[in-house]
């Protein structure tokens, strides 16, 4: 079995590792010690910090006035197809597309496709938010197109260029990290006001994933394919576009689901800005007013969109059996006739009012939720707040205090909690696990000092040990001079404060998502419920969260975390089942008649073989928090995100860029690492 | 140039000014409509001021803190509610490249001030005066703020007038900024219905204002002197020890829009509207779920009086 094969090359990595956390123990140790003497390891001096935000916003400053003629031009001709697209979608009378979307369902994906089209719809006019919708499809109808074409140049370009791949890979990875937020307004001073800006935001971030995909799609297309192209004498081109591409198409059809889904999450964040009186906008208003039924509803209406679009686009992507195109006609003629026969009758889809109650009910439903549940958990966020959060972000020796714990602390508890965790990790060295005891005692140590109070030094050589073990030196230079960039620019204790918070948020998603994800792989009653409430949580706009875990737990730090697992969490249980379920047969088969339990095939198959792809999903959920981080600044909290969401408001393009550019850092090292720990894993598996 | 325009306001109320130039009446005025009710309500009092006089208009949204990238290209015409306490530095740039002007005081009195929904007045006797939070500032401890007392101040990027308020007048409270308007929406609302305490910085004309009941706390009075001088106020040592200065509210335009629609951009400048009439409005909208046109229009029928003078003035 592989699991018993790999375990020599784990004992020989254990080396590197032991050594990676000595290095850091030492670093820490030395830091601690040197503490009172030299003040500025903890903490970097202002007088080395470099103006680089100022820096970086007149650079900009220069340079986008300089392409913004070029840009305005661009931005005048989009406003054809938009307008265009909103004359179209804007008059059309509702049960005409009702009949085309049932219709194209049908054609696509048979009766349930159609259903689901036509009950879609059907909620979208009765939520009275029809005319809004409209707009919103407008804008998706036209960034689609442009990211697709955006992003498959792009992916045609690094195939046909390999020399450029690793910097497009760079580039895409910056793309889907920057926040949304932080390139709002360098965005509005290049393309005017209006909805064109809300269009490119949304093109930007929903192009990598058709780039990626078309780059995927044709490295996959077999050799064979290839050279019978170029035997036939076709021109490079001919080659491309007549027998790659269409070979490549399966790929490339899921590329255009994914950027249809990345445009559709980014129309909310474009209504930020305005310019359109969109459904992401009715979000913002009624989110402004704290009423969490109306928003909800007006949340629901993209999640439909989102549901339909995926579901449908999805089709493309597997092969299909063609229905039936005489019920495709006969449904048109029918709408055409039936919208002609009762066109006096039909009401305005703005006057609609049938889910009103609803939301009203949802509300209500809120404020007794409330009412009744208020003193446990007011109970559950003081607890969380005293014995967990602040601990962590102001380590034990500033959390424990007399109001809180009962007791102070004092600098002997100190010793006495490094004595105990030097006790650990000898132990555990004595009993052959040296790494795993020196990462005892580092982590007992960063309990003690609290994460936003980290001396720098430390956190730079645990930032390359880890790069070291996990991707060797070149990602451990990687890591350090890109965190260099954050110290030097002064966002160093933002940043501290954002890794904190997403640090905590990874942490509980990853315990809570892994268990739920394996309660979903062994049961799969759960996964029917659980895997809605996922979707939902995917395609809702981020806003809605907030107002009732602001409701219910206040402005603070307990109810952003909160936000940023509700979001974050999806990944974690999605991958970590997807692991879980897909082990190979013959495994399984093998397993089973060497008479293993259930429980032990769980835990010598299974999880070992699922290793790979839950490290993935961890992956995605530590992507996701960062990006939650940004929205979770609208409750109140400190670090990046409040200072991208600052930035925003006062049009301060330096700090927004060097802000959004330090988290994308952040989540651009923890990916790397990720990855290379599940690169790791996989090839010890022989996969 | 800001004399100027008081003179001329001056002279179109007192009848003298003669009809202005119509423009060019054929395309539609833009006029922003930011993310509050307040503002929309203003916002359609003036636009279906601009049609009476016979312009086109369109409502355009507008994010408030974005929105003035928008006006300085002309891609808005004229937004018509601006706080001074909550306005974006990018104003004051426009305002000095010159691509931006204000076109007077919109006649709002406003009033910021560190408030608390009625029934907390029950938890810390004593309240409204502003001395009661020395001693109850434990009533409004949280995990957070412990051993102070908990403030909910306006968002980041709107200033923090809570807690200069609370150095100031060394009050044992500790400011946490709220993020965004319905963060503190939020939390007037979590209040009045757990009755659970909560000090908030706020302001009116809002609708909150008596959805919540939401009262303000009696502070020294904001003069001048106070921000300034610390001698002056309650504390010696330290200025900020008052109630927030007054916030002016006033409009402002695209700078081509004078020379574009000088009828129009007369009647924008001398519009005035006053608490009394917009928050009747703002309830009707967002307590009894009215729709804004409707309501707008309700108001202009009966109160022709208000407006009709400044349409008149400036066109005919």
């Amino acid at each position: 079995m592989t699991a018993v094969t790999e375990i020599p090359a784990q004992h020989a990595r254990l080396s590197t590792g032991a050594q990676a956390a000595l290095i850091t123990v030492i670093f820490g140790a030395l830091c601690l010690a040197l503490e009172g003497v030299a003040p500025w390891l903890v903490k970097w001096p202002a007088a080395w910090e470099l103006p680089a935000t100022q820096w970086v916003g007149g650079f900009l400053d220069w340079f986008l006035n300089g392409i913004k003629p070029a840009m305005r031009l661009f931005s005048d001709l989009m406003t054809y197809p938009m307008n265009a697209a909103n004359f179209v979608l804007g008059n059309t009378p509702w049960p005409i597309l009702i009949g085309i979307v049932t219709a194209l369902g049908w054609y696509l994906g048979g009766l349930p496709m159609a259903a689901l089209g036509f009950i879609g719809l059907s909620f979208v006019l009765a939520s009275g938010y029809w005319a809004e919708s409209m707009n919103t499809l407008a804008l998706v109808a036209v960034s689609v197109p442009v990211a697709l074409i955006m992003g498959g140049a792009i992916g045609i370009l690094a195939n046909e260029v390999p020399r450029v791949k690793a910097f497009v890979q760079a580039a895409l990875d910056v793309m889907q990290t920057v926040p949304t937020f932080a390139y709002l307004t360098p965005l509005l001073l290049l393309f005017g006001f209006g909805p064109v800006v809300g269009l490119i935001a949304s093109a930007i971030y929903a192009a990598p994933p058709m780039a990626r995909n078309v780059m995927l799609g044709l490295e996959r297309v077999e050799s064979e394919i290839k050279e019978a192209a170029i035997m036939s004498g076709g021109t490079r081109l001919q080659q491309l576009f007549q027998v790659e591409i269409p070979a490549a198409t399966t790929q490339i059809m899921v590329g255009v689901n994914q950027c249809l889904m990345a445009a559709l999450s980014m129309v909310i964040i474009a209504a930020v800005i305005g310019g359109f009186n969109d459904i992401g906008w009715e979000v913002l208003l009624t989110m402004r007013k704290a009423q969490f039924g109306e928003s909800l509803m007006a949340g629901l209406v993209i999640v439909v969109f989102a549901v339909v679009i995926d579901r449908m686009s999805g089709t493309l992507a597997t092969e299909r059996k063609r229905y039936d195109s005489r019920v495709v006609w006969a449904m048109l003629a029918f709408t055409v006739l039936f919208t002609a026969a009762f066109w006096a009758w039909l009401p305005n889809p703005s006057d609609l009012t049938v889910l009103d109650p609803m939301a009203t009910a949802i509300d209500n439903g809120l404020t007794a939720f409330t009412q009744a549940n208020g003193p446990w958990l007011d109970a559950l966020k003081n607890n969380s707040l005293f014995y967990v959060l602040l601990p962590l972000r102001i380590g034990l020796d500033q959390a424990v205090l007399p109001f809180t714990w009962g007791f102070a602390w004092t600098p002997s508890m100190s010793y006495g909690l490094f004595a105990i965790g030097a006790a650990i990790a000898l132990l555990m060295a004595w009993r052959g696990h040296l790494t795993g005891g020196l990462v005892v005692l580092i982590l007992i140590g960063m309990l003690e000092t609290g994460i936003s109070n980290l001396p720098w030094p430390f956190v730079l050589t645990g930032a390359a040990a880890l790069g070291w073990v996990a991707g060797g030196w070149r990602l451990a230079a990687l890591s350090v001079g890109l965190l260099c960039t954050i110290l030097v620019s002064g966002l160093w204790e933002r940043a501290l404060l954002s890794l904190y918070l997403s640090g905590a948020a990874v942490f509980f998603c990853a315990v809570f998502g892994g268990l739920i994800g394996l309660a979903s792989a062994v049961w799969s009653p759960v996964w029917t419920v659980v895997r809605p409430i996922c979707d939902m949580l995917q395609t809702i706009p981020l806003f809605v969260f907030l107002i009732p875990v602001l409701m219910v737990f206040q402005i603070g730090e307990f109810s952003a975390f909160l936000a940023i697992c509700a979001y974050a969490i999806v990944p974690m249980i999605r991958y970590t089942r997807h692991g879980l379920v897909n082990t190979p047969e013959e495994m399984m088969e093998a397993a089973i008649s060497s008479g293993a339990t259930e429980w032990q095939i769980m835990r010598d198959v299974r999880a070992p073989y699922a290793a790979p792809t839950i490290l993935l999903g961890l992956n995605q959920t530590i992507l996701y928090a960062f990006a939650m981080l940004v929205i979770a600044a609208l409750i109140g909290t400190t670090g990046l995100g409040q200072s991208i969401y600052l930035a925003l408001g006062q049009a301060d393009v330096g700090l927004g860029i060097s802000a959004g550019a330090a988290m994308a850092i952040l989540a651009l090292i923890a990916d790397r690492m990720v990855q290379g720990f599940a690169e790791e894993r996989r090839k010890a598996l022989g996969l | 140039m800001k004399k100027l325009g008081v003179s001329l306001l001056a002279m179109t109320v007192a009848g003298v000014a003669h009809a202005a130039d119509m423009g060019a009446v054929d395309e539609p005025i833009k006029l922003a409509i930011n993310e509050w009710t307040g503002q929309h309500v203003t916002t359609h009092v003036a636009g279906e001021m601009l049609k009476a006089a016979g312009y086109n208009v369109e409502y355009v949204t507008a994010g408030m803190m974005n929105q003035f990238q928008a006006l300085a290209d002309g891609d808005i015409d004229a937004t018509l509610e601006i706080w001074s306490s909550n306005v974006s530095d990018e104003y004051a740039k426009k305002i000095d490249e010159g691509t931006v002007v204000e076109i007077g005081d919109l006649g709002l009195d406003a009033k910021e001030g560190i408030a608390y929904p009625a029934h907390v007045a029950d938890l810390c006797p004593g309240l409204p005066a502003w001395e009661a939070l020395k001693e109850c500032a434990q009533v409004f401890a949280t995990a957070e703020t412990l051993p102070g007392g908990r403030l909910v101040d306006y968002p980041a990027d709107w200033g923090t007038p809570g807690a200069d308020r609370m150095t100031g007048l060394e009050l044992p409270f500790k400011a946490v900024p709220a993020g965004s308007e319905g963060a503190l929406i939020a939390e007037l609302r979590a209040s009045t219905e757990r009755k659970s305490p909560l000090l908030i910085t706020f302001w009116q004309p809002h609708w909150a204002m008596s959805a919540y009941d939401v009262q303000f706390v009696e502070l020294p009075a904001g003069e001048e002197a106070c921000f300034n001088d610390p001698a002056w106020g309650p504390n010696p040592n330290a200025v900020n020890d008052c109630d927030f200065s007054p916030s002016r509210i006033f409009k402002a335009s695209w700078s081509g829009m004078e020379d574009k629609w000088p009828a129009a951009y007369e009647i924008l400048t001398n519009y005035q509207l006053a608490v009394e009439d917009q928050q009747p409005m703002m309830g009707a909208i967002d307590v009894d779920g009215g729709k804004v046109e409707e309501v707008v229009a309700a108001w202009m029928s009966e109160n022709e009086g208000k407006w009709r003078p400044v349409v008149d003035a400036a066109t005919q």
